[in-house]
């Protein structure tokens, strides 16, 4: 076997110069030392992880040095990190990275993250890592520092596109990649032209629904692992429901994907208290949720899309002012509005006038003055958002307010006033995800969100290591509407809050599912009759139990064969 | 490195360095840059370019560094290093540069009488095998330059030898019959031989691991058919992580004049 050796010859050089000037020469206490220092910083051993010896302030968590380890010397650098949320993804692709510095194999890196988490992300690998990471201000910074942390959404503008393409990358961390699941979109193809000698994806969601998502995922990371795409989907989209075919290609993504879940990781958790709060309507709200359901038998509301008709009943359960937007909306983007039309928004918007106080806010607020500390409340509406926040102004409850569309700089902000100066942080749902507020112990969900991931989601932000108390989460749901069926269906029957999410993407994904969303828009929003949506719930909770019980099964032939 | 080892090896540093050591208590130690070392480590350009355009008096910094916070006292404020602070990684650098040429002479105690020195040369290297994995290999190799004998674990043996800068009284140095240069590359020789003694099988393995992802690679974009430019990129990223390559970098070394029997 022959490799090539590298002989470097500036050294003798140099050395022949120096002999024929006669010096000038070093002196060798200086001489030994170095001698020395290099021998502590040799890395004697292919295996074995230095990064833990250069890192005092740090303890790693067993599950996260494992993970480290894993991915260096089994998946060669190049893997999808895929932990529940909260157990530390950030540590795991710390350590990978300073081993990879440490032992010389990486000096340039880019690392793309959520706008919100550059700042975050940038002082983490600072403070604990020590790695002089920089948070992409200037252009300059590209060329000139070693480690960058920026924005997807930067990066790939024009001219940071082009300078970025000219970079000789080591290693590329991507942060939340499960957005890169669809191959059709700018992100992806830039993701996608990056040169990857190292790569990290960084996943709490990684199969989240569809197999075709992994694919593109893994594909990114190593393309061919799972095949070329026509090869693919000839094997799997056909038989996707076919538990052997899917056990090899869980197979297959277990060698470049490791996912550590919270009870397999023997670290003692703080507990979750879940506590559904049923609420009534006024009168008022009643009457404005019936006028909306009403719609759905109407002539004219037919060719709408049930979408919309759903919509208003979910925003009936937020707030009067999250209706009122979204009918605006409808009457101005409306061509030609016929003037059935146009009297039906007007009859809405008088039955909206017509309410005077928010059940929910009340509610909230008297929860919130009882806990008398930091609350998050999150809703889905930002017509809500912004009512809650005059509300609470109103009785005397200092908050701050927390978007996704808030620039970086907003988002620390925001951040920090909650933790300093304000009760409560009222966020939207594109704000879940992205921000560690972990000095916070209480959450209200002021509306549900119809994907259980986004949920965990939202818990993640403050369920995580770090969480010293135990977790205190508040569900709203007004009797008797959609709402309260999706809390039924989703949060009750799913046992979600109870049984860490985990398995459920699992789950999903061996039945070849489709997303919960679509089935809950079919239900809620086709369903003709109270009875026909029983019974499509039913059916809805009958396969999702079928699939636990596989999944019971399937864990038990492993545990019998090992 | 420990915290004793690292509180140790910055007093030595700044001991050869010729700064003077203020104070040195339990876990910390504060140390008078001289105006070289303030350049050298205090990236500071601007005002030493300042200093000397206005001819002001320079003032070079006074630092204190924390070894141990655990014992430390209290009201003692100061920079903490330990193995990994990017501090304590300047001043490895610092040291590696400072010293990366030297010629020293045996100390001998042979009192009057006229005593030649041998000339020997030091080269001290770091070997690194590297794929997508890295581990190194120290090597300090002496070649006596006028017989030509090689030894191995040459700085080791230097240990126990008193060695000055200035060629002592009634010393004289033997002219190499080896010159500098051809040492050099005799040593290169040398280590390249052992080199290709040692078992590759990292390398091999290496080489299997980046056909397989080749092969992989080529399978996703059969279905294409013009060239590529991904393709290209992912197939330069492929051999950038697993083309396994030897690596020989200097450490430091130079010119030692020995008594006969001195290693």
């Amino acid at each position: 076997m022959t490799v090539e050796i590298e002989f470097d010859s500036s050294w003798q050089d140099e050395f022949l110069h120096r002999i024929e000037n006669d010096g000038p020469w070093g002196n060798w206490d200086l001489f030994k030392l170095a001698v020395g220092v290099e021998k502590h910083l040799i890395i004697p051993e292919f295996e074995g992880l230095q990064a833990p010896n250069h890192l005092p302030n740090l303890t790693p968590l067993p599950h996260q040095l494992e993970t480290a380890k894993q991915v260096i010397e089994n998946m060669n650098g190049k893997a999808i990190l895929a932990d529940e949320v909260g157990l530390g993804k950030t540590i795991e692709a710390g350590l990978i990275l300073k081993e990879y510095m440490i032992r010389g194999l990486v000096k340039k890196v880019l690392i793309l993250v959520p706008a919100s988490l550059v700042t975050q992300w940038a002082y983490e690998l600072n403070s604990k890592f020590f790695i002089p990471a920089v948070s992409q201000k200037k252009s300059y910074v590209w060329e000139q520092c070693d480690v960058v942390v920026s924005s997807i959404d930067t990066a790939k503008r024009d001219p940071h596109r082009d300078i970025i393409n000219k970079q000789d990358y080591d290693l590329i961390i991507i942060d939340e990649a499960h957005k890169l699941k669809n191959n059709k979109t700018k992100n992806y193809e830039f993701v996608q032209n990056l040169k990857k000698k190292f790569c990290l994806l960084l996943t709490a969601t990684p199969i989240q629904n569809r197999i075709g998502e992994i694919f593109n995922l893994v594909s990114l990371l190593k393309p061919g692992h799972l095949g070329s795409e026509t090869a693919f989907y000839d094997k799997y989209k056909r038989d996707a429901r076919s538990l052997n075919d899917n056990e090899h290609l869980k197979e297959l993504v277990n060698k470049v994907m490791i996912r550590n879940r919270r009870a397999d990781t023997g670290i003692e958790w703080t507990k979750r208290h879940v506590e559904t709060i049923p609420i009534e309507f006024t009168p008022e709200e009643k009457e404005l949720y019936q006028a909306i359901t009403d719609l759905k038998s109407e002539g004219d509301w037919v060719q709408t899309s049930a979408f919309s008709v759903m919509t208003l009943q979910r925003e009936a359960c937020s707030s009067r002012e999250a209706v009122f937007y979204t009918l605006k909306n409808m009457l101005q983007k409306k061509e030609n509005p016929t003037k059935e039309f146009q009297d039906q928004i007007q009859h809405l918007i008088s039955k909206v006038e017509a309410v005077s106080s928010n059940s929910k806010a009340e509610k909230a607020l008297e929860l919130i003055q009882k806990i008398d500390d930091k609350v998050i409340i999150f809703t889905e509406y930002r017509a809500t958002q912004m009512y809650l926040q005059w509300y609470l102004k109103q009785n005397g409850i200092s908050s701050v307010p927390f978007r996704g569309g808030f620039k970086r700089g907003k988002k620390d902000w925001m951040r920090e006033l909650f933790q300093k100066h304000a009760q409560v942080l009222i966020a939207t749902e594109a704000g879940g995800e992205g921000i560690n507020l972990q000095f916070c112990n209480h959450i209200i969900n002021f509306d549900l969100p119809w994907n259980p991931m986004r949920l965990e989601q939202r818990i993640g932000r403050i369920h995580r290591l770090g969480q010293e108390k135990d977790v205190m989460i508040y569900n709203f749901a007004i009797q008797n509407t959609v709402e309260e069926h999706i809390l039924k269906l989703l949060y009750e029957k799913i046992e979600l809050f109870e049984k860490v999410i985990g398995d459920l993407d699992d789950i999903l994904t061996k039945l070849d599912f489709g997303s919960i969303e679509d089935h809950l828009i079919d239900i809620f929003g086709q369903s003709c009759s109270e009875g026909e949506m029983r019974i499509k719930m039913e059916n809805l909770t009958s396969m999702i139990d079928l699939a636990k019980d596989m999944q019971k099964e399937d864990s038990h032939a492993a545990a019998g064969n090992s | 490195m420990q915290q004793l080892e690292i509180h140790n090896f910055l007093i030595r540093y700044f001991l050869a360095n010729e700064c003077e050591i203020t104070e040195n208590g339990p876990g910390y130690l504060t140390v008078q840059l001289t105006i070289e070392l303030d350049k050298e480590l205090m990236n500071r350009p601007f005002y030493w370019h300042y200093l000397e355009k206005t001819g002001g008096i320079p003032n070079p910094m006074k630092l204190t560094f924390i070894t141990n916070p655990q014992i430390v006292p209290e009201h003692i404020k100061g920079e903490t290093v330990h193995f990994g602070s990017p501090r304590l990684h300047q001043i490895f650098q610092s040291t590696k540069k400072l010293s990366s040429y030297i010629r020293l002479y045996e100390n001998h105690r042979n009192g009057q009488q006229q005593t030649p020195l041998m000339p020997w040369l030091c080269m001290n290297v770091k070997i690194s095998y590297q794929c997508d994995r890295k581990r190194d290999i120290y090597k300090s190799i002496g070649l006596q330059l006028i017989n030509g004998q090689m030894i191995e674990d040459f700085h080791e043996r230097l240990q126990n030898v008193q060695l000055t800068p200035k060629i002592p009284d009634y010393s004289f140095t033997l002219s190499p019959l080896v010159k500098p240069k051809s040492g050099m590359s005799r040593i290169e020789h040398y280590l390249k031989a052992v080199i290709n003694e040692d078992d590759h099988t990292w390398a091999e393995e290496a080489r299997k691991r980046w056909e397989q992802d080749l092969r992989l690679l080529d399978h996703f974009y059969e279905d294409v058919e013009e060239e590529n430019e991904n393709y290209e990129t992912e197939k330069k990223a492929l051999q950038d992580q697993y083309e396994p390559k030897i690596n020989i970098s200097f450490i430091n070394g130079g010119l030692f004049y020995l008594t006969d029997n001195a290693v």
